[in-house]
């Protein structure tokens, strides 16, 4: 009953929040300079063209108006088309704008779909090579504050937050692939194409984790229950396997709620250097394009996977530890 | 004592490494406990009684070492490492003053007792555990046991949660027990059931008890032979009931002499700035009309439901001039809430408060500036109430600023006369607050207080962090001020003892609730109502009972101020509920001579119900 009634209001908010995001970007994309039509229809096309056809798709009406008309498609499942790309394949230039195929345009769900899942494996890669990374030395700092493993997590943590991510994984390219020929770095053809991006966003993640974890672990090894806790004849082991990491697990998923847009962030950069066929390229091109559709599309995805991803952290955060339940 | 000793400590030293030179914090402590024996522990706070109930169970954390021997039955525990200790845990067990941080917040109470057990005694099988966990808590008399041996600490009061830590500790059947401070963060009526069941424990379990307390009324209840700690020293050992006849040591002398009396003495009763009769002529300095607050909480398990938590409900009382009146009552009653709309820092949801005549909650800008003026607020932590890196003086200086002062050479010297007024040396204008002792930073509270001329002080629990001695200064302190300036006192407080020596007129409160409101000296000898006489009979002290504890007060705790029961809120713990309580709740009567309680059974010649006028 509780997670139920949880769940109805978390997804009620993030509706509202999704929607307001979907809003701020249709009408930034729409103020903002830069025509789309233009840019299909190319720079040769007469303006009385560029007019007709943007009459034709819609963009000159208010901006509220074709929200409206944008918003009653999305709700039926339709992302639309996008303005650009067409269903084969290859980019749409402006020479052809009267191009026969131009009916032949890629729907935005398509597109997402294909993307998507690309993004997500490598987001689950790098989280996981994260969370094991601070794991180990996050609490092995947290046990002991002051002691090696708790200065080896601060000189770790401060190179690793100072390292740019686009630097990195030029680098780590550089090393793994072109040195060594241990990993693929460019492109997507297998999962190990995964590995060395996950690597990098990974590497931005830790920081944060460790620092999180190893105050968190050494504050509740302060806490009253650890000392009563010894005194009561628990084992060392069963207190901090049982007790302190599991209190400890709260702001650190709190935590992982928060850093999973950075980690999207991080995504766009990486994707774009290593050429990885997430969303993240997606999104890069979809702007240099001005397509629309298919950032509005994003936007949508990413704004409703973000809010997801916050209710499952807070329902397990709450599972966890049953005074947050409210 | 013909058996042998199962606890004896011989040359027991520990001292505090330090980085520049060491320091002692027990000294050469010697005692030998019986099996099946209560000892008590008491001493002053820092007197190093914690210290000693982790050095015997071997629970010193680093900073501190031990030397000397604690030998539980013939073998030396001391400095024994965890591994060789723990079996030894199942027989030496252990409660602290602290009950509600002794366990993991995140996992059920039941599972985390079980789970010591199992530690303890690994033979035991999951099931068994479990089956024992619930029974005992059965019988430290926690209801539904079952069902609340699934639920989390947080769900637990402080008197609940120090039972099921009781039951932790009994688990094993541990020979010995030992039990620091276990009442002092709980209510009296509470901690006189606690008392009773460690008793009863004993006799059941046999198992001998250390029982530390900073308190010797409290140590009193417990325990039959009493140790006495001063400054890391054991200087007296003695049967109690000769130890508090006859107290040998000097130290000892001075404990005794300065537990406050209630029943033998007439206390130096506070001067009212007129004469008690002319009450019901004068205005009052504060009237309260019908006060009520009311928060919504939100209800788990519902989509958007909210519950009405009743903190105070329907308080009349005034408040005169010169008065030092106490609100007295255990926590949750409603007492902070009281302060709370008191003080302006929320407004009723019902009712009015006035102030010399004026209802203060519309008060805004100029007008709210001038009643803060009049009444201000002194805290009750005095430690996490001052800012700890401002200088003393500016401290002071700050209400003044905040009141439109602006000449420095004025704030200066009204700062040093208000120091000097509660008794602060001027030498501390620019020193810092670290360092100080609970009683010197309380007096700087009371003179960033007494700083603006106030007419009224409201005390919150003021005195409760401080020991016997430093209470007894500053309520000599609060005595000298109000003839000084005419000042009227509202002590909200816990502390029977202290309100019997400072304050005129009393109001109990129950459950937001207003039961009783007497004077001083009608409310200890005559009580109107059961829950009055049950806190009295509570009450730990050195003289003799006036009240039988078994007669006041069933055993229980408040129902919650979400779900009321209809009817009197007390008669679920009531000795003398009768078919009216259940029917319908009492309200305040008039017993004669300005007391009042709200109890059925109360039935003064003349009884009449009191409209808001009447009260006072």
């Amino acid at each position: 009953m509780f997670v139920l009634s949880f769940l109805a209001r978390r997804l009620a908010q993030g509706a509202i929040i999704i929607t307001l995001v979907s809003l701020l970007i249709f009408t930034l994309l729409r103020v903002v300079p830069g025509d789309p039509v233009r840019l299909m229809v190319g720079g040769m096309a007469p303006d009385s063209l560029v007019e007709q056809i943007a009459n034709r798709m819609g963009l000159r009406d208010p901006i509220l108006v074709q929200f409206g008309r944008y918003a009653g498609q999305v709700v039926r499942g339709d992302l639309g088309h996008s303005f650009v790309r067409p269903a084969n394949g290859a980019a749409t230039g402006g020479a052809n704008f009267d191009d026969a195929t131009r009916a032949e345009r890629a729907p935005v769900a398509a597109l997402i779909g294909e993307a998507l899942p690309m993004t997500l494996q490598l987001a689950a890669l790098a989280l996981a090579f994260a969370l094991a990374f601070s794991s180990l030395v996050g609490i092995a700092a947290g046990l002991r504050p002051g002691g090696l493993a708790d200065r080896f997590a601060f000189a770790v943590s401060s190179i690793f937050i100072s390292l740019p991510n686009f630097w990195l994984a030029i680098v780590l390219a550089l090393l793994f692939s072109v040195k060594l020929g241990w990993l693929p770095a460019v492109g997507y053809g297998g999962f190990s194409y995964t590995i060395l991006p996950a690597i990098v966003l990974a590497v931005e993640l830790s920081p944060v984790l460790i620092r999180t974890l190893s105050g968190a672990v050494a504050a509740q090894m302060g806490e009253a229950y650890v000392a009563v806790g010894r005194i009561r004849g628990l084992t060392e082991t069963r207190i901090v396997g049982a007790h302190v990491l599991r209190n400890a697990a709260v702001p650190l998923l709190n935590l992982l709620g928060v850093q999973f847009s950075s980690l999207l962030g991080g995504v766009i950069i990486v994707e774009y250097i290593l050429d990885y066929p997430g969303l993240g390229l997606l999104t890069i091109n979809a702007v240099l394009q001005r397509d629309f559709p298919l950032i509005q599309g994003i936007a949508i995805v990413t704004s409703a996977i973000f809010v997801v991803i916050n209710i499952l952290v807070d329902l397990a955060a709450t599972i966890i530890d049953p005074r947050l339940a409210y | 004592m013909d058996m042998p000793p199962v606890l004896s400590v011989r040359d027991l030293s520990v001292d505090l490494a330090g980085p520049v030179a060491g320091r002692r914090i027990l000294d050469a402590i010697a005692f030998d406990v019986a099996p099946r024996e209560i000892v008590g522990v008491v001493g002053a706070t820092g007197a190093g009684k914690t210290v000693l109930a982790k050095a015997l169970v071997n629970g010193l954390e680093p900073p501190l070492t031990a030397r000397g021997t604690v030998r539980f039955r013939g073998q030396d525990i001391l400095n024994l490492a965890p591994r060789a200790m723990r079996p030894l845990r199942r027989e030496i067990a252990y409660v602290g003053a602290n009950p509600m941080g002794a366990l993991d917040p995140t996992l059920p109470v039941g599972h985390q007792i079980a789970e010591k057990m199992r530690a303890v005694n690994p033979a035991v099988a999951a099931a068994e555990a479990r089956r024992r966990v619930v029974a005992l808590l059965d019988a430290v008399r926690i209801p539904s046991a079952a069902r609340r041996f699934h639920d989390y600490p947080s769900q637990f009061s402080g008197g609940m949660m120090q039972r099921a830590l009781l039951v932790d500790a009994m688990i094993s059947d541990p020979a010995l027990l030992v039990a620091d401070n276990v009442t002092q963060p709980l209510d009296v009526t509470v901690a006189a059931q606690v008392i009773r069941l460690m008793r009863e424990l004993t006799e059941r379990f046999q198992t001998a008890i250390l029982f530390v307390s900073s308190s010797l009324p409290v140590a009193r209840e417990a325990a039959s032979r009493t140790l006495v700690i001063d400054s890391g020293r054991l200087v007296e050992e003695q049967p109690t009931e000769a130890l508090i006849a006859r107290p040998r040591h000097a130290y000892t002398r001075d404990l005794v002499a300065q537990i406050p009396t209630i029943w033998t003495r007439s206390p130096a009763l506070p001067r009212t700035g007129e004469p008690a009769r002319d009450r019901s002529e004068s205005s009052p300095v504060i009237r309260l009309e019908d006060v009520s607050q009311t928060y919504r909480v939100r209800e788990r398990g519902t989509f958007a439901g909210t519950s009405a938590l009743r903190a105070v409900r329907n308080v009349t009382f005034d408040i005169h001039k010169g008065d030092s009146f106490a609100v007295v009552g255990e926590s949750g009653c409603g007492k902070s809430t009281l302060m709370r709309l008191l003080s302006r820092l929320e407004r009723p949801s019902g009712g009015r408060i006035l102030c010399d005549g004026q209802d203060i909650a519309p008060l805004s800008g100029p007008a709210l500036l001038g009643f803060r003026r009049k009444l201000q607020l002194v805290l009750q932590d005095p430690f996490n109430s001052l800012p700890p890196r401002t200088g003393i003086g500016a401290m002071l200086e700050a209400p003044l600023r905040t009141h439109g002062w602006r000449d420095a050479g004025r704030i200066r010297e009204r700062v040093r006369a208000v120091m000097n007024d509660v008794g602060l040396s001027p030498a501390l204008y620019d020193a810092l607050p670290v360092g100080l002792s609970a009683g010197q930073r309380q007096r700087i509270n009371v003179a960033r207080a007494m700083v603006l001329e106030p007419e009224i002080l409201l005390m919150d629990e003021t005195l409760s962090s401080l020991d016997q001695t430093e209470q007894f200064r500053l309520l000599a302190l609060f005595e000298k001020l109000q003839r000084a300036h005419g000042l009227t006192y509202i002590f909200i407080s816990h502390d029977l003892a202290m309100v019997r020596k400072a304050c005129n007129r009393i109001a109990v409160m129950y459950l937001g609730e207003v039961v009783e409101l007497a004077d001083n000296e009608r409310l200890f000898f005559d009580p109107g109502h059961p829950y009055t006489k049950a806190l009295l009979s509570a009450m730990p002290t050195l003289e003799e009972r006036r009240y039988r504890p078994e007669e006041c007060l069933l055993d229980g705790e408040p129902p919650s101020p979400i779900d009321l029961p209809a009817g009197c809120a007390f008669r679920s713990r009531c000795p003398r509920a009768f078919a009216p309580c259940a029917a319908e709740g009492p309200h305040l009567v008039t017993r004669g001579a300005g007391a009042l309680a709200a109890c059925h059974r109360v039935t003064a010649p003349g009884a009449r119900p009191v409209n808001a006028d009447a009260a006072g």
